[in-house]
C-alpha cells in the first residue's frame, strides 16, 4: 500500500507545483473571469455585458461569464466585487444608476468605501434619453410642452423607473430650469411592462426615458419625442432635437455602461482588459447590434478620462438629491 | 388572414425550426415537472444560447419554454401536492386529494386534455385577435387593475377548506409578506431588517418553494412511509362522467385564463385562482371542492396554459413584456437587433406568425409528450421517498438560488419552509398565502399610483367604466357570499370528516 500512497502523494504536489507555476507565469487572464452585472437578465445593461463580453471571450480565449445580481440599486454586486481578490477574475459592469447614483443615493447602505474600493476601468457604451410624451398629449414640442405645464400645474404626471433613478433626478432638474410643476408616479421593474403601457394609454403624460426601449414605440406614433439628451442627434430620429440646441445644456443623462473592479487591479490586467474591450466594440457584431438598438459604443478615452466622468456625473446628481431630500438616513 | 397563417406554418415547419419548438416544449415539460425551477430561470439561462440561433428559432424555443412549463407545472402538484410551478398552486387543491383517492391518472390526464384545449384556442386566439386585444389590454390602467384586484380578494374565501377564518388569516399573512421591500412611491425599504437582499420583494419562487415543497417534505418526515397512493390507482384513464364534469370547465378556464392573460402583470397564477373561484362558485355542490373534484383541476389548469399564450400579445404586437420572461425573449430579440415594437407585425411578418404557428404545433408536441408519461410519472411514485425528497430538495435550492444567484434567497425559503412546516401541522393550506402575496402588492401600487393620478380622489374608481364593473362585481360576489343559503352549503354535516379521512391518507 504505502509505494502507492507515495505516487499518490507525489502526483498530487507534481500538479500543484504545475497550478503554481503557471500562475505565475501564464499571462491574464489564465481562467474564466466572473463579471458580476446588478441587473436581471435580459435589461439595457445585461445585454451590453452579453455582447461585448462574448467578443472579449473570443479575443482573449478565456471565458467570461455574466452572473446577475439585482438586488438593492447595485449594492450587493458592488459589496461582492470590492470584497474579491484583485486579480482581475471578478469585475462588473455598471452604469449611471449603480455605479453613479447609489454610492451618493445609498451611502449610508454600503459597508465598504466606494469611492476608494471600487475603481473605474473602462467605459463601454451608452443610451440616450428621450424626453417623451403620449401619442394624445397636447404639445408637438418641448417649448409646448413647458407652456402647457405651466399653465396646467400640478395636473401633468411623469413617469419614472422609481424614486431616486437617473429619469426622476433628470425630470427634477428639467422642472427646476424651467418652472413646471408636474407630478411624480414611480414605477417598480424597469421601463417595460406598466411603465410603457401606463405612458402609451396616457394615463401618465410625460417622462425621460431611454431611445433603446421607447424608440420603436415613439416610431409607431405612439409616443412623441420632443428633445433627447446626447451630445449629437440620434441617427434613427434625427428630426428629434439635443437639450443642448434647446437650450437646456446638462440636463437629461445619457445611460452609460461601464467595466468596474476592485481597487488595487494590476496595472497589466486593466491595460488588457482596456485593450480587448475597445477592440471587441470594433467588432461589425457590436456594431450591427448596437446600431439597431440605438445604443452609441465609447470608444477612445483613457481610464483616468472615465474614473473622471464617473465622478462628474456622481457629483452632477448630488445637490438635486440633496435638494429633493432623496436620500434614506 | 389564412395566407398569413399559412406562411407561419411554412416557417415553423422548416426542420430546424420544428426541432427547436420540440427542444423548447421539452425543456418546459423538464422545469415545469421540477418544483423550483421554473421557465424564467431557463429562458434566462439559455439566452446566451440564443445568440447563435435565427430570431425566429430562438423566439420559437423561449415561448416553447414558457408553454411547455406551464403545461406540466401541474404534474407534481397532483402527485406529490408540490405545485412544479406557482402558476400551479391552486392545482394543489383538488389535485392532490384526487391522487389520494386513486385518480392521480384521471387527474393527470384532464388536465394535460385542459392545458391542451386551453392552448389550442389561446393560440387561435392570438392569430385572429392580439391587435384589437391589446388595445383593450391598454385601457387597464392603475384603477383598473385595482378593481380587479378587489374582486380577487373578495372571492378569496372559495379556496376555503375547513375554516374561513383561517383562509382569511393565511391570506392577510400573504399580503403582508407582499409589504417586505422598497416602497415604490416613497423609495424607502420596508421589512428590510438591515439586510440589502430583500430590498426588493420576496421572491415568489422561494415562497412557493418554502410553502409547499419543503413544507411537505417536512411533514412527510415525520411519518412512517405509506405506499396506499399505489394500492389505490384506479385506472389511468378519465371516465366519461369525468369528462362530463370537466368540459364545461375547461371552457370556462380558457376563457377566463385568455383574458387574463392580456393583461400584463396578472397572469397564469391570478387566472387559475379566478377558475378555480368561478368553479367552486358555480358548482351545484360547492362542498366537493378540496377533496377531489375534477373540475377543480380542469378550470384552473385550462385557465393557467390560456394565459400563459395570450400573455405574449402585448409582447408580439406592441413590444410590451407582459411579464418577466417575455421581458427576456424581447432581449433575445434585441441582442439579434431586432426591436419589438409596434411595429412587428408588420416589419417581421415571418417571426409574428412563425411563433404562432409554432404555440400550436408545441402543444401537439406536449399533448403527445405528456399522455403516455403519465403512466410513467405514476410509476415514479414507487420511488421511496426517501430517496425521491433528497433529490427534489435539491432542485428546489437550485431553483431558489437561480432566480437571483442569492444563497440569501435559499436560506430564507429554508426559515419560511418552517413556517410552512407549522402551518400544515395546524392544517392550513398555504395556497391563500401565496395568493395573497401575490395580490397585496398589485393592489397596493395601483390603489397609491390611481390616487396619484386622480390627485387623492377616490371618484376615479367609479368614474372609469371597466373599474366600475369589477367593482360592482366584487360587491356581488360579497353578497352572494353572505347570502345563508350559501353559508348552509360550506358547513354540511360530513363534509369536514370527508377532509380528514384524505388527509389521513
Amino acid at each position: 500500500m504505502k509505494p502507492i500512497r507515495y505516487a499518490c502523494l507525489g502526483l498530487i504536489f507534481f500538479a500543484l507545483g504545475i497550478g503554481a507555476a503557471s500562475a505565475q507565469q501564464a499571462p491574464y487572464p489564465d481562467r474564466t473571469v466572473k463579471v458580476l452585472v446588478p441587473y436581471n437578465p435580459g435589461g439595457a445593461t445585461d445585454i451590453v455585458a452579453r455582447i461585448v463580453l462574448d467578443e472579449m471571450r473570443k479575443s482573449l480565449g478565456q471565458n467570461f461569464i455574466v452572473e446577475n445580481k439585482a438586488a438593492a440599486y447595485g449594492i450587493v454586486a458592488i459589496e461582492e466585487v470590492a470584497r474579491a481578490k484583485p486579480d482581475g477574475y471578478m469585475l462588473m459592469i455598471g452604469n449611471i444608476s449603480t455605479n453613479s447614483i447609489t454610492p451618493v443615493l445609498h451611502k449610508n447602505e454600503m459597508h465598504i468605501n466606494y469611492e476608494k474600493e471600487i475603481v473605474p476601468i473602462s467605459e463601454i457604451a451608452s443610451i440616450s434619453n428621450f424626453v417623451l410624451a403620449t401619442g394624445a398629449f397636447p404639445a408637438n414640442s418641448l417649448k409646448e410642452m413647458i407652456d402647457y405645464v405651466k399653465a396646467h400645474p400640478g395636473q401633468v404626471k411623469y413617469a419614472s423607473v422609481g424614486v431616486g433613478s437617473y429619469p426622476h433626478i433628470d425630470m427634477l432638474m428639467l422642472m427646476k430650469a424651467t418652472g413646471m410643476d408636474m407630478v411624480h408616479v414611480p414605477f417598480a421593474g424597469g421601463a417595460g411592462g406598466d411603465l410603457m403601457a401606463n405612458l402609451v394609454n396616457g394615463d401618465v403624460q410625460v417622462g425621460i426615458l431611454n431611445v433603446a426601449s421607447f424608440g420603436p414605440i415613439v416610431r409607431a406614433g405612439k409616443l412623441k419625442a420632443f428633445a433627447v439628451a446626447s451630445k449629437m442627434r440620434q441617427p434613427d430620429y434625427p428630426e428629434v432635437p439635443t437639450m443642448t440646441e434647446l437650450g437646456f445644456p446638462g440636463i437629461g443623462s445619457e445611460n452609460w455602461q461601464g467595466l468596474f473592479g476592485p481597487a488595487g487591479l494590476p496595472k497589466d490586467v486593466i491595460a488588457t482588459l482596456r485593450k480587448a474591450l475597445q477592440d471587441a466594440l470594433k467588432t461589425q457584431h457590436v456594431k450591427d447590434v448596437f446600431a439597431s438598438n440605438s445604443i452609441t459604443a465609447v470608444t477612445g478615452g483613457t481610464q483616468e478620462q472615465f474614473i473622471q466622468f464617473v465622478r462628474h456625473e456622481g457629483e452632477r446628481f448630488t445637490e438635486t438629491i440633496r435638494d429633493a431630500h432623496l436620500v434614506v438616513e | 388572414m389564412l395566407h398569413s397563417i399559412a406562411m407561419g406554418f411554412g416557417v415553423a415547419l422548416t426542420p430546424t425550426n420544428f426541432l427547436y419548438c420540440f427542444i423548447g416544449a421539452f425543456l418546459g415539460t423538464l422545469v415545469g415537472v421540477l418544483p423550483g425551477i421554473g421557465p424564467i430561470t431557463t429562458i434566462a439561462m439559455l439566452l446566451p444560447i440564443t445568440f447563435k440561433l435565427s430570431p425566429v428559432a430562438s423566439l420559437i424555443m423561449l415561448s416553447g419554454i414558457y408553454y411547455g412549463a406551464h403545461h406540466a407545472g401541474s404534474t407534481t402538484a397532483i402527485m406529490l401536492n408540490m405545485p412544479g410551478e406557482p402558476s400551479s398552486v391552486v392545482i394543489c387543491l383538488d389535485g392532490h386529494p384526487m391522487a389520494r383517492q386513486g385518480r392521480a391518472g384521471p387527474a393527470l390526464c384532464i388536465s394535460a386534455i385542459g392545458s391542451f384545449v386551453a392552448g389550442c384556442i389561446g393560440v387561435i386566439i392570438i392569430a385572429f385577435f392580439a391587435p384589437p386585444l391589446a388595445e383593450l389590454g391598454l385601457k387597464f390602467g392603475a384603477p383598473e387593475y385595482t378593481a380587479v384586484v378587489i374582486l380577487a380578494l373578495a372571492a378569496v374565501s372559495a379556496l376555503t377548506q375547513r375554516s374561513l377564518l383561517t383562509t382569511l388569516a393565511t391570506a392577510v399573512f400573504g399580503i403582508l409578506l407582499g409589504t417586505v421591500g422598497t416602497d415604490v412611491n416613497s423609495g424607502v425599504t420596508r421589512f428590510d431588517f438591515g439586510f440589502p437582499q430583500l430590498y426588493e420583494n420576496l421572491n415568489l419562487v422561494g415562497l412557493a418553494v418554502a410553502f409547499f415543497a419543503f413544507a411537505e417534505i417536512a411533514s412527510r418526515a415525520g411519518m412512517a412511509e405509506t405506499r396506499r397512493i399505489l394500492d389505490k390507482v384506479k385506472g389511468l384513464f378519465p371516465t366519461r362522467a369525468d369528462l362530463r364534469d370537466s368540459w364545461k370547465a375547461i371552457l370556462r378556464g380558457t376563457a377566463l385564463g385568455g383574458a387574463f392573460g392580456i393583461l400584463p402583470g396578472t397572469g397564469p397564477l391570478i387566472s387559475a385562482y379566478a377558475a378555480y373561484t368561478v368553479e367552486k362558485r358555480l358548482a351545484a355542490d360547492p362542498s366537493r371542492f378540496g377533496k377531489g373534484a375534477i373540475e377543480g383541476v380542469a378550470g384552473p389548469e385550462s385557465a393557467n396554459n390560456a394565459a400563459a399564450l395570450t400573455h405574449f400579445i402585448p409582447m408580439l404586437t406592441l413590444g410590451i413584456p407582459a411579464g418577466p420572461a417575455q421581458a427576456l425573449m424581447i432581449a433575445a430579440l434585441t441582442i439579434q437587433g431586432i426591436s419589438p415594437g409596434p411595429d412587428m407585425m408588420d416589419k417581421h411578418p415571418e417571426l409574428f406568425w412563425g411563433v404562432i404557428a409554432s404555440m400550436w404545433i408545441g402543444n401537439m408536441m406536449l399533448l403527445v409528450l405528456n399522455l403516455p408519461l403519465i403512466g410513467i410519472w405514476i410509476r415514479l411514485l414507487r420511488i421511496p421517498y426517501r430517496l425521491m425528497y433528497p433529490a427534489i430538495l435539491v432542485f428546489c435550492c437550485i431553483g431558489v438560488y437561480s432566480v437571483n444567484n442569492e444563497v440569501f434567497d435559499v436560506a430564507l425559503a429554508a426559515g419560511f419552509g418552517f413556517v410552512g412546516y407549522v402551518f400544515s401541522k395546524l392544517g392550513c393550506s398555504p395556497a391563500p398565502l401565496i395568493i395573497g402575496f401575490i395580490l397585496g402588492p398589485i393592489l397596493e401600487v395601483n390603489l397609491r399610483r390611481a390616487l396619484l393620478l386622480s390627485g387623492g380622489d377616490f371618484s376615479i374608481f367609479v368614474t372609469r367604466p371597466i373599474s366600475l364593473g369589477f367593482l360592482l362585481l366584487a360587491a356581488a360576489v360579497l353578497v352572494f357570499l353572505s347570502l345563508p343559503a350559501f353559508r348552509r352549503t360550506q358547513r354540511l354535516p360530513g363534509a369536514d370528516l370527508a377532509v380528514d379521512e384524505a388527509a389521513e391518507d
